[in-house]
């Protein structure tokens, strides 16, 4: 894994600073024995990037809580029989990604009332909050941000979930095709068609 | 009559502008945790963790009677016992029981740490895992054939975080 990705362990050191984190697969293989501490390490490590793919990918914060709330269980129950074929982290995407399309579906089945969904302005704004120090240039990040956010609501589910999971989350062309279910040749034009609609969109931001 | 369709260099400043602002947000969005994970990561983790693993009942027995206990908190508690063993970690346990939820068999994957001798190392991981079972299931628990416990060197590491 790339030191630098964001879903990169970043945790303490487990045994001294000199040691480096405990990785990813090692707490894995300890949650899957039952060790609720490493579930919790693991779950700290990689539950930002989580949180990040499928707020975007719902475009709704109850969504997305319930959603992860989900994907957390899944991964509880389910890591015993993880035979860890893929990363973890690629599962945890997986099990996610699953959860959020059966929310999607349900949505389908409900007919738009037409209404506009309540927004709470100061939610929206702390959403948004980048943890920098320079007032003026935290003014444009969260600016910057909505607009990237604005831009990927443009996209197909896929080409989303290709676009975040590369260029955010950088998954491989094969590890993406196993969390949306094609093929790396495939995941290839879903990203590029994804990265044009962006930068298409974000010509105009000022 | 035909549309000329050579960028002319407005268009190509705007698409570089665009790239641009793209890698920049995509940048922010990388550094970027949203507030939603921050309120919610202790709940849910929480939550997750109180969630029932379906796993089968194994049968012990103490004093009053008979008693049964789900086979991952067998698996939990033998985790801790093998890797408080210096130099080796559990990798994979997996229990087997008969008819009565009596335990058959129970199979030991470890790790091993690089350098000290395997055999000593599985012998130790044997003791603990026998004097866990008898702990936790009473009567039921192996005495010697009753159960037999398999331990399986899986890997070598000579990583420290890997095998303490």
């Amino acid at each position: 894994m790339d030191p630098d990705s964001p879903g990169s362990s970043t945790a303490e050191p487990a045994d001294g600073p000199e040691a480096g984190p405990v990785p990813d697969e090692v707490l894995t293989r300890r949650a899957a024995l039952g060790d609720k501490a490493a579930f919790a390490e693991l779950m700290g490590r990689l539950g930002p990037g989580l949180y990040r793919y499928l707020l975007r990918l719902l475009d709704d914060r109850g969504d997305a809580d319930d959603c992860v709330q989900e994907t957390l269980l899944a991964a509880w129950k389910g890591l015993p029989g993880f035979r860890g074929e893929s990363s973890v982290r690629t599962w945890l995407f997986v099990l996610g990604r699953h959860e959020a399309q059966a929310v999607l579906r349900r949505r389908a089945r409900v007919p738009a009332s037409g209404s506009v969904p309540v927004v709470d302005v100061h939610e929206a704004a702390a959403d948004l909050r980048d943890l920098r120090a320079d007032p003026e240039g935290d003014t444009i990040s969260v600016e910057l941000l909505a607009a990237l956010d604005a831009s990927l609501l443009l996209l197909p589910e896929r080409q989303r979930s290709v676009w975040i999971l590369r260029e955010v989350e950088d998954l491989s062309y094969a590890e993406i095709a196993e969390v949306v279910q094609t093929t790396p040749a495939a995941v290839r034009g879903l990203l590029q068609r994804a990265r044009t609609t962006i930068a298409t969109t974000l010509e105009d931001w000022r | 009559m035909t549309e000329d369709s050579t960028p002319t260099p407005g268009r190509e400043r705007s698409t570089r502008r665009g790239s641009t602002r793209a890698a920049e947000a995509t940048l922010l969005l990388r550094q970027h945790t949203d507030a939603g994970w921050t309120a919610i990561e202790g709940t849910v983790i929480a939550r997750a963790l109180a969630a029932f693993r379906p796993s089968a009942p194994v049968r012990g027995r103490h004093d009053l009677g008979d008693f049964l206990v789900a086979s991952d908190v067998v698996v939990a508690r033998l985790r801790e016992a093998v890797d408080a063993v210096r130099g080796g970690a559990a990798q994979r346990i997996t229990c087997s029981t008969g008819e009565r939820d009596e335990l058959e068999q129970v199979t030991i994957q470890l790790v091993a740490a690089y350098g000290p001798p395997l055999l000593d190392l599985a012998d130790a991981v044997h003791v603990v895992a026998l004097a866990c079972l008898q702990e936790l299931l009473g009567t039921l628990a192996p005495t010697g054939e009753q159960v037999r416990v398999h331990v399986h060197i899986g890997d070598v590491s000579d990583d420290p975080r890997v095998v303490s």
